[in-house]
């Protein structure tokens, strides 16, 4: 695709359609390994036995859906990079459930800059436990810019 | 009085400084400024309220945007709810004459910001679209200017007749009042940065030697 669409265009037809859900059930070896490789000294991140164990805050950011964009979503011509993640926690996350990641495009908008035009897509996965309660959204986002010949 | 007309908060996508922590940071080390405009990309901030703030560092906490037109990015200083009907603020193709025309329609003043910087200054557009008209402002320093362009932006205004005015366009708490605008009154909101504005009795500084 030569052309470079809108983020308008590319707002209406995507925006707020869930493009993959997974379920994850993680262990508690998982959430030990995560928090010790981040530097966490809090005992109800690292120990196990502790009576509040759970994950790091942060550990929404190492789930992995199967797509970051939907499938459908034009190949923009420009140079894509990684633009940063925003994590909000809002209950535990605890091992040994099952819990439901739903990921759909959050926000599209663009801008303009030394480097040209850029185009940023906001993949926002929300998390919930096995009684669909929300725990943490992780918004994920990503940026293509102008080829400087362009 | 000297305010900064150009700055960011987090309420855009690039700011990383919170409107408090700019305050703090104006007070503790003494910046010679007396408030800043915070001018949020292709947005006009409706909802928040720093008069508290305000009242509570002494200093003036204004609210603009800044826009983004084929010459380039254009500060709007006197934003209203009927100015914002007028075009979408989040267009980053705007014509810049609908712009300068819906400002001087709500009685809000126009001003194109690092004219000097290429693709996003006004300079850079000037041989592909001619000189726009009604611009009568143009930021001449702005602190996030690299190597020449705010001499570029100088040499431009000279050349038009601009007047100049200076912000810091900062997006991080240590770049805020690196350049700033001086103003003959004292300036306490909105209506009255425009009346300065137009009454054309301002000067552009640039602290950035000294801070």
């Amino acid at each position: 695709m030569s052309e470079w669409p809108s983020a308008k265009e590319l707002k209406e037809r995507f925006l707020n359609d869930i493009f993959d859900q997974q379920v994850f059930n993680l262990t508690s070896e998982q959430c030990v390994e995560y928090a010790l490789a981040c530097g966490e000294l809090e005992p109800r991140y690292t120990d196990e036995t502790h009576p509040d164990f759970q994950a790091p805050p942060t550990f929404p950011s190492s789930f992995r859906t199967s797509q970051h964009l939907p499938s459908e979503f034009p190949k923009l011509p420009g140079l894509g990079m990684h633009a940063g993640m925003a994590i909000h926690p809002r209950k535990p996350i605890r091992p040994g459930v099952d819990l439901t990641a739903k990921t759909y495009l959050y926000d599209i908008y663009e801008k303009t800059g030394r480097s040209g035009r850029m185009t940023f897509m906001v993949s926002r996965t929300e998390i919930f436990d096995p009684d669909g309660e929300l725990l943490a959204t992780a918004d994920s986002r990503s940026v293509v810019r102008e080829r400087p010949n362009q | 009085m000297i305010l900064d007309l150009h700055a960011h908060s987090i309420k855009s996508d690039d700011g990383r400084a919170k409107v408090d922590n700019y305050c703090q940071w104006i007070r503790a080390k003494q910046i010679p400024i007396d408030g800043f405009v915070l001018t949020e990309h292709r947005q006009f901030d409706l909802d928040s309220d720093y008069s508290g703030l305000a009242k509570k560092f002494g200093l003036t906490i204004l609210k603009g945007s800044e826009v983004e037109t084929e010459y380039g990015h254009v500060l709007v200083f006197g934003v209203t709810a009927e100015l914002m009907k007028d075009f979408d603020f989040t267009n980053i193709k705007l014509p810049l004459a609908k712009v300068i025309a819906s400002c001087k329609t709500h009685g809000a003043v126009p001003v194109p910001c690092h004219p000097g910087r290429r693709r996003v200054g006004m300079s850079a557009h000037l041989e592909e679209f001619g000189v726009p008209d009604g611009v009568k402002i143009v930021e001449v320093y702005n602190g996030g200017s690299r190597g020449d362009e705010d001499s570029v932006a100088q040499t431009m205004a000279d050349k038009y007749g601009y007047q100049g005015i200076g912000g810091s366009d900062a997006h991080i708490v240590s770049h805020i009042g690196r350049c700033a605008t001086k103003f003959s009154t004292v300036i306490h909101n909105e209506n009255e940065l425009v009346e300065a504005l137009t009454s054309q009795n301002f000067e552009p500084i640039t602290n950035r030697g000294e801070i």
